[in-house]
């Protein structure tokens, strides 16, 4: 029993030496330049992290990307809720909605930078469109399912409509908004990354497509890595933050899908 | 608007009672004050096939201060419907109800619903969802707290303060909905089926235990359910629906001695003889029964 629950805490460091493992070995083998060796991708992160522009450049990007997923997520989730709580706000927003969700935002990105330059504007707008709709979508199958009885219930008690929505649909929908919010958070890096490949001007983004036109491989792998990394630390955090709020929902036994 | 007000008042009981009559014959007794009055509601509902369904039909009911009245009935009667209406939460399409004589235009604490799939807020402890109600009525925290402590202890779930409703079973859910209504003081307890979800051993104490509060301070209640022996146990007054479209077929006062304890009326001819009645009545009304 006790020999599981160790292996259960470190597995996903296993997995992640094996992963490294894996790459080692492959790289050795196909000993070709453009693919370096695990242990000199990690041997490059210290100059990188160490290096003061670099760290401007990341630190601007998680800060854009801080702003983008903020206001996403306070404008989705009322919206979701009203659109999950009103038949009319729903088929008002629903084509809207539905035509923007399978267009690629990164595709919107040369547009976009036509209307607002490359600068700021242009890549925060573009992670809030990423952010945006699965949180809107999530917000608004939470708010939808939340039980009749349960409104009712408040209503009894002398709750009017606004405030059956911010006390009883806010909090019941709660575990489906941050769902919605956690795959938001993992798409504001991806349209972080791929905004700052389209708009190079600074940004973890360009420091890495930068490393690719000079053909530092090394520079390249060991950005990916922490690319990697700032995506396990913000998804650990947030399910951390998550697994206090709702506490109280069903799933006991969740799977662990985070390293938290 | 008045006069056609007290027109209606003299006409409300369309449907006499044996209590009526035994009251007008007795006037020295208290006079009793309608706490609810249902008046030629009908409800017209569309199916999913885009016709009109009458789900109710021109249904007139009064319902006495301190009564407990049940409406019994098969599934599809519109009973909870009925229920629905009294407390708000769905609009007649014809007729009004009237709770003690003001139109209902929508939910209010002077109605506290129970329902059968409890409705309890998830994310708040016991003791939490007891308060939810007094401290919306601006009721201060800790003399909420006390009062929802003393009620969760009544209802016999002491030591679950800070439990949350996930972990608890069906029966003691139900405990905590029954506590969180009770909480805040309405003057009309709405049971929607409360008991339909619990097993039959939960079943029977819980329809002890909400007897027992009742006869303490004999709160008004209208109780929907489906099962003959639980109205007749609890109820001073059964009112019998049949369905397509749903009316009400008969209003049996029960004249059982109170307060009632189950073993000792389970052995009642009296009582026997009412379920047997009641199940009689529905028998024989079985071919409308089978229609959709």
């Amino acid at each position: 029993m006790r020999s599981r629950v160790l292996f259960a805490r470190l597995a996903p460091l296993l997995a992640c030496v094996g992963l490294l493992a894996v790459w080692q070995v492959a790289a050795l083998t196909l000993n070709n330049d453009s693919f370096p060796t695990a242990l000199d991708s990690i041997r490059a992160i210290p100059s990188i992290l160490g290096d003061k522009e670099a760290l401007i450049n990341i630190l601007a990007s998680l800060r854009r990307m801080a702003i983008g997923f903020g206001t996403a997520v306070l404008v989705s989730i009322p919206l979701g809720l009203l659109m999950g709580r009103s038949r009319s706000v729903a088929s008002f927003f629903n084509p809207l909605l539905m035509v923007i969700y399978p267009v690629p935002k990164a595709a919107l990105m040369p547009i976009i930078m036509l209307w607002l330059g490359v600068g700021d504007l242009s890549k925060t707008l573009v992670i809030f469109l990423g952010v945006s709709l699965p949180v809107i979508y999530h917000s608004f199958e939470g708010a939808k399912a939340v039980e009749e009885k349960m409104l009712w219930s408040g209503a009894a008690m002398g709750l009017s409509a606004v405030e059956r929505l911010v006390r009883i649909v806010l909090p019941a929908a709660l575990p489906e908004i941050l769902t919605g919010c956690r795959t938001g958070l993992v798409l504001a890096l991806i349209t972080m990354i791929t905004s700052e490949m389209i708009a190079r001007q600074s940004g973890a983004g360009n420091i890495l497509f930068n490393a690719l036109d000079m053909g530092q491989y090394d520079t390249v792998f060991a950005m990916i890595i922490i690319i990697g990394g700032m995506g396990i630390f913000l998804d650990a955090a947030f399910e951390r933050m998550r697994e206090r709020l709702v506490r109280w929902s069903e799933p006991q036994f969740d799977i662990p899908l985070s390293f938290s | 608007m008045f006069v056609s007000d007290v027109e209606k008042a003299a006409s409300m009981n369309l449907m006499p009672s044996r209590s009526d009559l035994k009251a007008e014959a007795a006037p020295a007794a208290k006079p009793t004050i309608a706490m609810i009055e249902i008046d030629h509601v009908s409800q017209v509902f569309q199916t999913s096939s885009r016709q009109d369904h009458l789900a109710l039909s021109d249904i007139s009911l009064t319902v006495d201060d301190g009564a407990f009245v049940s409406i019994l009935g098969p599934s599809g009667c519109g009973k909870s419907t009925l229920l629905y209406i009294v407390g708000g939460f769905v609009a007649p399409t014809r007729g009004t109800a009237r709770m003690k004589g003001n139109p209902i235009t929508g939910p209010g604490p002077d109605r506290g619903p129970v329902f059968q799939e409890f409705a309890l807020f998830p994310w708040k402890s016991v003791l939490g969802n007891v308060m939810y109600g007094p401290r919306q009525q601006g009721v201060k925290a800790a003399e909420a707290e006390a009062q929802s402590r003393a009620l969760i202890e009544m209802v016999g779930l002491k030591g679950f303060e800070h439990f949350y409703p996930k972990e608890l079973s069906g029966g003691m859910k139900q405990r905590v909905a029954l506590a969180r209504t009770l909480a805040y003081h309405p003057a009309v307890l709405l049971m929607d089926e409360p008991f339909g979800a619990l097993d039959a051993h939960t079943r029977t104490r819980l329809q002890n235990d909400l007897l027992n509060i009742w006869e303490r301070d004999r709160k008004t209640v209208l109780f929907v359910t489906h099962s003959v022996e639980e109205a007749v146990f609890l109820s001073d007054k059964v009112v019998m629906m049949s369905r397509s479209p749903g009316r009400i077929r008969q209003i049996i006062d029960i004249d059982l001695p109170r307060p009632r304890r189950r073993t000792e009326l389970l052995l009642d001819p009296r009582y026997q003889k009412y379920v047997v009645d009641i199940e009689r009545m529905f028998d024989d009304a079985g071919d409308d029964e089978l229609q959709p």
